[in-house]
Parts: structure tokens; C-alpha cells; sequence
């Protein structure tokens, strides 16, 4: 997937190593992409909170690490970001895979989905929403720096836009 | 039953270079007071995160031993990490939780291990390889000589009785940020 290959081409280049995440299939689509490139080491973990422990723990040990998880785990993530993240001033960037938007077709994906922009502007956390293959590089490039410029959350929007929605059986 | 105040000088007296990270419970208060040290990570109220962070930072320092310095109510809040932890198998991890209990700093309501559960057994569940149970002083002095030398991770379970503590007075987030990355040559 071309979209993400120019992901984690720029993530390489900002000496991102650790690929934290929570599966989702946009996720999937940049761990794939990670595993052509090489270099990178990926993790699972079992909740998006455990996620942005790990990160800020590889932040402060002077490694660099992402947070990849769907839209669902921003949700799992809200307290780990307010008391940790934000007051210690940690960088950490969060790659979230949107659910619950465009072409959506499970009735519980969409009320996170749509809270996911306004939750994250009231944790006053920047969000780069990517919805053209051509500006995948320079938005997540854009994104890093302010990230590590500011050594604060920002958060990446994998839109369905850019990546296609979820094919499933609509609800009869 | 261990005093954790006095088993916290003895592993200070033991440390080198290991870094600590604290739960936001009352342990960090005992450890703060067997010897302030610049490897000390303090959480303020990120409930649940000591292990997570403990993680990460000992996948990025394997030359380092990581101590995470935890306490009943925050693991059961997180007890996803202790599969994450064990699937990854830092050897340099130390993961000791001072269980008392309760939520200590609420008001002494009881956590989930004044009924049923046993961390220990958890932990062992979870996949951790080094697992010990250190019911006196003796036994916890002997469990982190072992854990200092001998790779984990390791889980050492500590049944206490909370005593009071002398807290507050920690610096803030940024300085304890600022001082345990200076200390470490680490950078964003």
C-alpha cells in the first residue's frame, strides 16, 4: 500500500524504531509496510493505555516510538495521555486508524469515531488528518516535528479517505 | 510482614545504576526516603502506567536494569501489561508490587487482593519466568540480590500492612522528567 510505504518511510527517517500498536486493519496495512522496510521492532499490547506507557517509557530512555491503535483505543488512551503524556511533557505520537467515519458500517464504531477530532482538541492535542495518498509524507513529517519540537502528543488520522473503509455486511 | 520502609533502604543501598519508576501510590514516598536519586521516575496520578513505562524504557536500555516499583491497585489497573511484559521478556525488568491490600491513599478501601486474588500467581500466569512471593525482610533481601544479577523478569510480590508515610513534596512532573533524562544522557 503506496500510502503507507511513504508512512513509514518518513518514521524511519525521524528514528522512530518502536512500533507499539493495537491491530486494526489500516494498522495492519503500516506494520506490513514497517516489516518490507525493516528496522523497525513492533509490539503488541494488550490495551491503547499499556501503549502510551511503553511510548513515553521509550521516550524518556531517549528511544523514539509510536502509538498505533483504531479510533476505538483513543478512548482506551485519555487518562495515560492527561497524566502522563501532557503534565511530563513526553513526546508521543499517536498513528490512529479511523473507524466510525466514511462509509462505516458497524453501528458501534460511530459514536467514538465522531468524538475522536473533538476529544482530542479538548486534551488540546494537535490532529493531522491524512486524506490524500500525496500529502502522506509531508503530513507526517509536518507531524513528527511539531511532536518532538513540542514534546507533547499529536495525533496522525489515517482517514477513510485515504485508506478505504472497512468492507462488512450492513446490519438487516 | 516486610516494613517497606526499611525494605526500601535496603534495595536503595543495593543500587547503582538501575533506574526506578514509581506508581502513584505510596511506595515512591518509602523509596524517596531510603535516598533521593536522579534515576527516580515519580508518577504524580498516571494510574496504572509504572509498568508500561518500565517497559519501554527497558527495551530501549537493555544495558540497563529497570526497576518498576508498584502497588496493588495500580497493577490490577493494568494487568494487560504483565502479557505484554512477559511476551517481550526483558531480561533487565524488575517488577516489585508492595500489595497492601487497599487503595491506600483513598481511604484504605480494599482492592480485589483482600478477597481472592493472588498477584503472584498472575504474574506466573501471564508468563513471567522469575516469580517469588517474599513474605519476611530476609526473603526480600535475598529475592533482589538474585534480581540485581540473574535475568528476568522478575515479579517479587510483597505482602504489607500500610503504615503512614510522610508524602508530598515531590518535584514537578517537567523536573523529575528533566533531571532522570539528564542523568541518563538520554534526549527526545
Amino acid at each position: 500500500m503506496a500510502w503507507a510505504d511513504g508512512m513509514v518511510k518518513v518514521l524511519k527517517a525521524y528514528n522512530v524504531r518502536y512500533l507499539n500498536y493495537v491491530p486494526d486493519s489500516k494498522i495492519e496495512k503500516i506494520l506490513q509496510a514497517a516489516r518490507g522496510l525493516g528496522g523497525f521492532e513492533a509490539l503488541p499490547l494488550t490495551r491503547e493505555e499499556e501503549g502510551i506507557g511503553v511510548v513515553c517509557g521509550q521516550s524518556l530512555a531517549g528511544g523514539r516510538g509510536v502509538m498505533l491503535c483504531p479510533t476505538a483505543g483513543l478512548g482506551n488512551s485519555v487518562n495515560a495521555l492527561a497524566s502522563l503524556a501532557i503534565p511530563y511533557r513526553i513526546p508521543c505520537p499517536i498513528i490512529i486508524g479511523v473507524r466510525g467515519d466514511l462509509g462505516e458500517f458497524n453501528p458501534a464504531q460511530i459514536a467514538m469515531g465522531q468524538a475522536t477530532q473533538g476529544l482530542l482538541d479538548a486534551l488540546r492535542i494537535p490532529v493531522y488528518s491524512i486524506k490524500r495518498e500525496d500529502e502522506v509524507e509531508k503530513m507526517t513529517e509536518g507531524a513528527l516535528r511539531v511532536c518532538y519540537a513540542s514534546e507533547a502528543p499529536v495525533a496522525i488520522l489515517v482517514t477513510n479517505e485515504l485508506a478505504g473503509w472497512k468492507e462488512g455486511k450492513a446490519k438487516t | 510482614m516486610i516494613d517497606r520502609g526499611e525494605a526500601s533502604k535496603y534495595l536503595v543501598s543495593k543500587l547503582r545504576d538501575e533506574l526506578v519508576v514509581t506508581s502513584l501510590g505510596n511506595e515512591k514516598y518509602d523509596l524517596r526516603a531510603g535516598g533521593e536519586r536522579a534515576r527516580n521516575f515519580y508518577n504524580w496520578n498516571a494510574m496504572g502506567m509504572a509498568s508500561s513505562m518500565a517497559l519501554g524504557l527497558a527495551m530501549v536500555r537493555p544495558d540497563l536494569r529497570v526497576i518498576v516499583y508498584d502497588g496493588d491497585g495500580s497493577l490490577l489497573m493494568n494487568l494487560g501489561a504483565l502479557a505484554t511484559i512477559a511476551l517481550r521478556e526483558p531480561e533487565n525488568l524488575i517488577h516489585i508490587v508492595w500489595d497492601n491490600r487497599s487503595y491506600a491513599m483513598t481511604g484504605g478501601q480494599p482492592t480485589a487482593t483482600a478477597y481472592h486474588t493472588d498477584l503472584a500467581a498472575i504474574a506466573k500466569g501471564a508468563g513471567y519466568p522469575r516469580v517469588e512471593r517474599t513474605e519476611t525482610l530476609d526473603a526480600f533481601k535475598q529475592a533482589i540480590d538474585r534480581a540485581l544479577t540473574e535475568p528476568g523478569p522478575w515479579f517479587i510480590h510483597c505482602p504489607i500492612k500500610e503504615k503512614p508515610v510522610q508524602g508530598g513534596g515531590l518535584p514537578s512532573p517537567t523536573a523529575i522528567k528533566h533531571r532522570f533524562m539528564d542523568e541518563i544522557g538520554a534526549k527526545h
